[in-house]
């Protein structure tokens, strides 16, 4: 025992747990303090995650083993499908905080924001790194106890329904992954989460369980990933303050599910055991109907968040598709598409926040000419659309890329159909705001900026938003680069498919 | 110097960035802009080609390379815009939007120049599609209804043609060993699924290049775009969608009779209807603009001999290289004169209409023209292809009596409209003069460079016969003739421009209206896109099948029944599991 190897990865989680522990005992007013320990806690966490990540690249593995309950231990450990996890969260966390100290200067109740924050963040590393399922399970259902009380932070009557209707949607959906996980574990004892799956030995004597449990826990999974038709929360939800909604996703409650979809599938049935079961087939059709549903209702919505929000149920489903056709190429597409996804949605959402907070517009038909208002917030929000369409060079383009060459190779030839028609729908949803933010006229000029504002925006609004909207550019631009998103997913591939 | 050609792409882009910011950055870059192509010209002009540059890194890896395609679309379209650039500095001298023009406008080159430049499929296709969402504000620059409903037809027909390519990439790109267009072309050759890739990317660069029946947006789009945007339209950026046919086909590695026939068919089907339609219209710009469809059918057939047999590749390659280059620089000429002639009076007003004959000429076919030269290649390259009928050099050279009446009917209607406001006319002449100094250009520059393909072909250096020319005159002439005796009110000979889409748009909000009657509960039903491309926020979210059933899931008490269900069907399959 001991080493960095045992070390670091609890650091990754404490670097936000202790930070939760102290802002929640912190008075309210001490919001620099506060703002200070957050943006340090975030600052740390990204150092430890880099470390990692070098380590990572050096064949350092990481790996700590804490006894929990009798016979059931925690574990975490470091792959390199947990690495893409947690240095997406890491650095979107960083981000997310700037804006959210920016978004909710001047509001009451900001402790208890602040540590709940910290605690969804540490919940959603605990996801990445969990090692074995129970692991899984235990932060899985934190996360969803810690982000009610974000998701009400307004307290109002329509708040506090969202609430309600998340935390059924969510518990709900934990028990169902939670009876699949039980079933298994009286199965075959301890599910480690190994790449290639470990209940192979059961298929010829347990078949019909296997199926039960793979249903069980999908269902589960895909009430936080948003599948059709699990996915009524997430709209409801969208109630809650900017940054949460940037959060919740790009990063935390959707991602979790996504990526424990992607966990389910590769590392405990694994994908070949999977596919011979026959239950793959059944997952990406629900993942391709989820992508054109949530299209086709993003374009109805006239509510910015709104629209968004169904423009995320339907992207979500990539990653799902990704990982339900076989395939190295395919995985590929879909585990870029979690980090791609996670910037773009975050720039989208940051900018829907600062045109809520600046001008206090919330629908796209109110949004006419603000381009002329705040240029540098609605180019961020320009590129990440364009990259929601797939345009190239931006990540998005990437991510289809590879789902549409790893869907030809899976033999699944109609992905490309469906990818091609998401991009249609995309632009059909996407252009129109666009359009509306830069080439109609204002109905009425826009409230010109406060005389002393050098900037558009509050800087801690804008600078999010622009630095991850260039991350957009970037991760698109220089895929080809060994630490890009796309590089760090082939790294995952590799370890998921061996060689 | 391997990074040339890169550095004189990304050039427009830089001075984009810049562009419409206030201050002495910002009024460098506007001084720049009408020049931004101008390196990239001497490039092109440049006697030694750089070498091909490699950036791993970029996407999944950036060829960047001018062989001898590239390098003759790098020419046309650097001295098209530079040409076009210079004139639109008169053109918008005051015009208060200039910054937001020269922002398109140097985005769109940036595209236009990067994929004639582009070494691999995925490259193209980020400059490709660079090029056609910058080209939208070229095209609603106006302002306006008209400008706003053509810019809507060219988004909704750009993102349907982005979609088709996205697709037909994909699945050519899955079976080839990289992205290099010859791997790619050849692993199309051998697809199993080659006739879906081959259908999809003619169908996707056809949107570009205005390929019937995907053309219906260009008649709207093309004339309502300022002059000098018209003319790189035109002339340079449709060919982007010729160009992206001769990179990504598989021309040479396998004969496709039945796909060459289609295209050929369809070739001639642009070049007729073309002129009929064009013949019908009364706004100049717009009968170029139909012009164009009717000449890029000329190319169709090009690009249909190299489909059709591997062995005629070579000429038809020549061919449609002479003919592009051709059209593209005599188009441009014919769109800038148009400005020309509005802009002068009197004798300079008789001069530029002598300009515009000139061009006129060039591109009906009359001897010892580009146009004669283009089409005579075109005819040799058609004559390779053995199996084929004789009729096909007849039918070509009817479709040139019918643009010696589009022609004239558009020199007519130039003339007609008469000189208006006294404009900085120097500012549009000499750059105009310049473009038609490079249409006859081309005579040189062409034969010295594909001497070989064109000597194979339709009698070396040869020019087409002048009887299609000699009867396009003779037809115009008994026209009009007939129209004034016959009192024809000139309403009455006139094609909607757009011609297919205004019976689309019509049937569309015909069905809208309908389905609005019958089913009050689902507005949100899917229907087509562009009709609800600005209803539908407006409109807001009514109360339709899916948002009820969306507010129904959005209540707990949903999610509440769901699991109840799910609970009592897992009972019922461990119930089963158990008596099992």
């Amino acid at each position: 025992m001991g080493g960095w190897g045992f070390w670091i990865p609890q650091l990754v989680l404490a670097s936000s747990l202790v930070t939760a522990v102290v802002i929640f005992g912190l008075p309210e007013e001490r919001h620099r303090l506060r703002g200070a320990l957050n943006l340090g806690g975030a600052a740390l966490k990204l150092v430890l995650v880099a470390v990692m990540f070098a380590g990572m690249l050096h064949g350092v593995r990481y790996e700590a083993r804490l006894p929990f309950l009798p016979g059931l231990e925690l574990v975490l450990r470091v792959d390199f499908l947990a690495l893409l996890f947690v240095s997406l969260s890491a650095v979107l966390w960083l981000v997310t905080t700037v804006y959210a100290i920016g978004y909710l200067e001047g509001s009451p109740h900001r402790s208890r924001f602040f540590g709940f924050f910290s605690l969804c963040v540490t919940a959603t590393m605990g996801i990445a790194l969990a090692g074995n399922l129970m692991t899984f399970f235990v932060f899985y259902e934190m996360l969803t106890v810690v982000t009610y009380p974000l998701v009400v932070h307004r307290g109002t009557g329509r708040a506090l329904r969202a609430g309600r209707v998340y935390l059924l949607y969510t518990l709900g959906g934990g028990t169902l992954f939670l009876l699949g996980a039980v079933w298994l574990h009286t199965l075959m004892g301890t599910v480690e989460l190994v790449p290639g799956g470990v209940v192979a030995p059961l298929v010829a004597t347990h078949r019909a369980d296997l199926v039960l449990v793979f249903a069980l826990m999908i269902a589960g999974l895909g009430v936080k990933s948003a599948l059709v038709p699990l996915h009524g929360w997430l709209p409801v939800a969208m109630v809650a303050p900017a940054p949460v909604s940037a959060l919740l996703h790009a990063v935390a409650v959707v991602k979790a599910g996504a990526f424990g979809i992607v966990r389910v599938v590769y590392d405990v049935f694994g994908v070949e055991t999977a596919a011979a079961l026959g239950v793959l087939g059944p997952l990406a059709a629900v993942a391709a109907a989820t992508i054109l549903y949530g299209s086709l209702r993003a374009m109805a919505q006239d509510d910015l968040k709104r629209r968004l929000a169904f423009s995320t149920v339907s992207q979500l489903s990539y990653i799902v598709l990704g990982t339900a056709v076989v395939g190295p190429l395919a995985t590929l597409g879909g585990l870029v598409h979690l980090l791609h996804q996670g910037i773009m949605k975050v720039t989208l959402f940051f900018c829907a926040g600062i045109v809520a907070e600046t001008v206090g517009v919330h629908r796209v038909s109110g949004m006419a000419g603000i381009g002329r208002r705040l240029p540098v917030t609605m180019t961020a929000f320009t590129v990440a659309a364009f990259g929601m369409i797939g345009v190239p060079p931006l990540a998005g383009f990437v991510s289809k890329w590879q789902l549409g060459l790893g869907g030809v190779a899976g033999g699944e030839g109609w992905v490309v159909a469906v990818l091609a028609a998401s991009s249609v729908l995309n632009a059909a949803y996407f252009l129109p705001i666009v359009y509306t933010a830069w080439f109609r006229e204002p109905a009425a000029p826009w409230p010109a900026r406060p005389d002393r504002a050098r900037w558009e925006a509050p800087g801690m609004l804008l600078v999010p938003a622009s630095v991850t909207a260039l991350l957009v550019v970037a991760s698109g631009l220089f895929a080809g680069s060994p630490f890009s998103p796309l590089g760090i997913a082939v790294r995952a591939v590799r370890e998921i498919y061996g060689g | 110097m391997s990074a040339a050609p890169l550095l004189v792409v990304l050039l427009p882009l830089v001075l984009a960035a810049f562009v419409t910011r206030p201050g002495g950055a910002g009024r460098l870059a506007r001084a720049a802009a009408p020049w931004a192509a101008l390196p990239a010209l001497l490039l092109a002009l440049w006697p030694h080609p750089p070498p091909p540059a490699e950036y791993p890194s970029v996407l999944t890896g950036m060829r960047i390379e001018v062989d001898a395609t590239g390098h003759l679309f790098l020419l046309l379209t650097a001295f098209l815009w530079t040409v076009a650039g210079v004139y639109a500095r008169a053109y918008h001298a005051e015009d208060p939007a200039r910054p937001r023009l020269y922002l398109f406008w140097l985005a769109a080159l940036c595209g236009n120049l990067g994929l004639t430049v582009a070494g691999d499929v995925v490259t193209f296709y980020l400059f490709f599609a660079l090029m056609t969402f910058a080209a939208y504000g070229l095209v609603v620059h106006a302002g306006g209804g008209a400008a706003l409903r053509a810019g809507r037809v060219y988004l909704v027909m750009a993102v349907l043609g982005e979609a088709m390519l996205l697709s037909g990439i994909v699945l050519g790109a899955a079976d080839a060993a990289g992205t290099g267009f010859e791997a790619f072309a050849a692993a199309v050759a051998d697809s199993p699924r080659r006739d879906l890739v081959v259908g999809l990317l003619l169908a996707g660069f056809g949107v570009k290049a205005g390929a019937v029946p995907l053309h219906v947006w260009l008649p709207l789009a093309h004339p309502v775009a300022p002059t000098s945007a018209s003319a790189v339209l035109s002339g340079s950026m449709i060919k982007a969608g010729l160009l992206g046919w001769l990179r990504f086909l598989p021309l040479g590695h396998a004969a496709l009779p039945g796909w060459g026939a289609a295209l050929v068919a369809l070739g001639l089907a642009a070049a007729f209807l073309g002129v009929l339609a064009g013949a019908a219209q009364r706004d100049a710009k717009t009968a170029l603009a139909y012009s164009s469809i009717s000449q890029m059918g000329f190319l169709n057939v090009a690009v249909g001999v190299g489909l059709a047999s591997p062995q005629a590749w070579p000429y038809a390659w020549a061919a449609a290289l002479a003919y592009a280059l051709h059209h593209g620089l005599a188009k441009g000429a014919l769109f800038l004169g148009v400005g020309v002639a509005a802009a002068a009076r009197g004798s300079g007003r008789l001069a530029a209409m002598a300009g515009l004959a000139v061009a006129a000429l060039a591109v009906a076919g009359a001897p010892a023209t580009s146009g004669s030269l283009a089409k005579s290649a075109l005819k040799g390259a058609a004559a390779q292809v053995p199996q084929w009928p004789a009729g096909l050099d007849l039918a070509l050279s009817l479709a040139a009596v019918g643009t010696t009446v589009l022609m004239g009917r558009f020199l007519l209607l130039v003339w007609r409209a008469g000189g208006s406001a006294p404009g900085p006319a120097a500012g549009l002449a000499v750059p105009w003069m310049v473009l038609l100094g490079g249409v006859a250009g081309v005579l040189w520059w062409v034969p010295g460079h594909y001497q070989v393909e064109l000597g194979g072909g339709y009698g070396a250096g040869g020019w087409v016969p002048i009887w299609p020319l000699a009867a396009g005159g003779v037809l115009l002439w008994v026209l009009v003739l007939g129209a004034r005796t016959l009192r024809v009110p000139p309403e009455r000979v006139a094609v909607s421009p757009g011609d297919l889409v205004v019976p689309v748009e019509r049937g569309l909000s015909a069905l809208r209206r309908a389905v609005a009657v019958k089913l009050p509960a689902a507005p949100d039903a899917p229907g087509w896109i562009a009709d609800r491309w600005h209803g539908i926020y407006a409109r807001g979210e009514q109360e339709g099948r899916a948002a009820r059933l969306e507010r129904r899931l959005g209540r707990w008490g949903a999610a509440a029944a769901l699991f109840v269900a799910v609970a009592v069907a897992l009972a019922a399959a461990l119930a089963a599991g158990g008596a099992r």
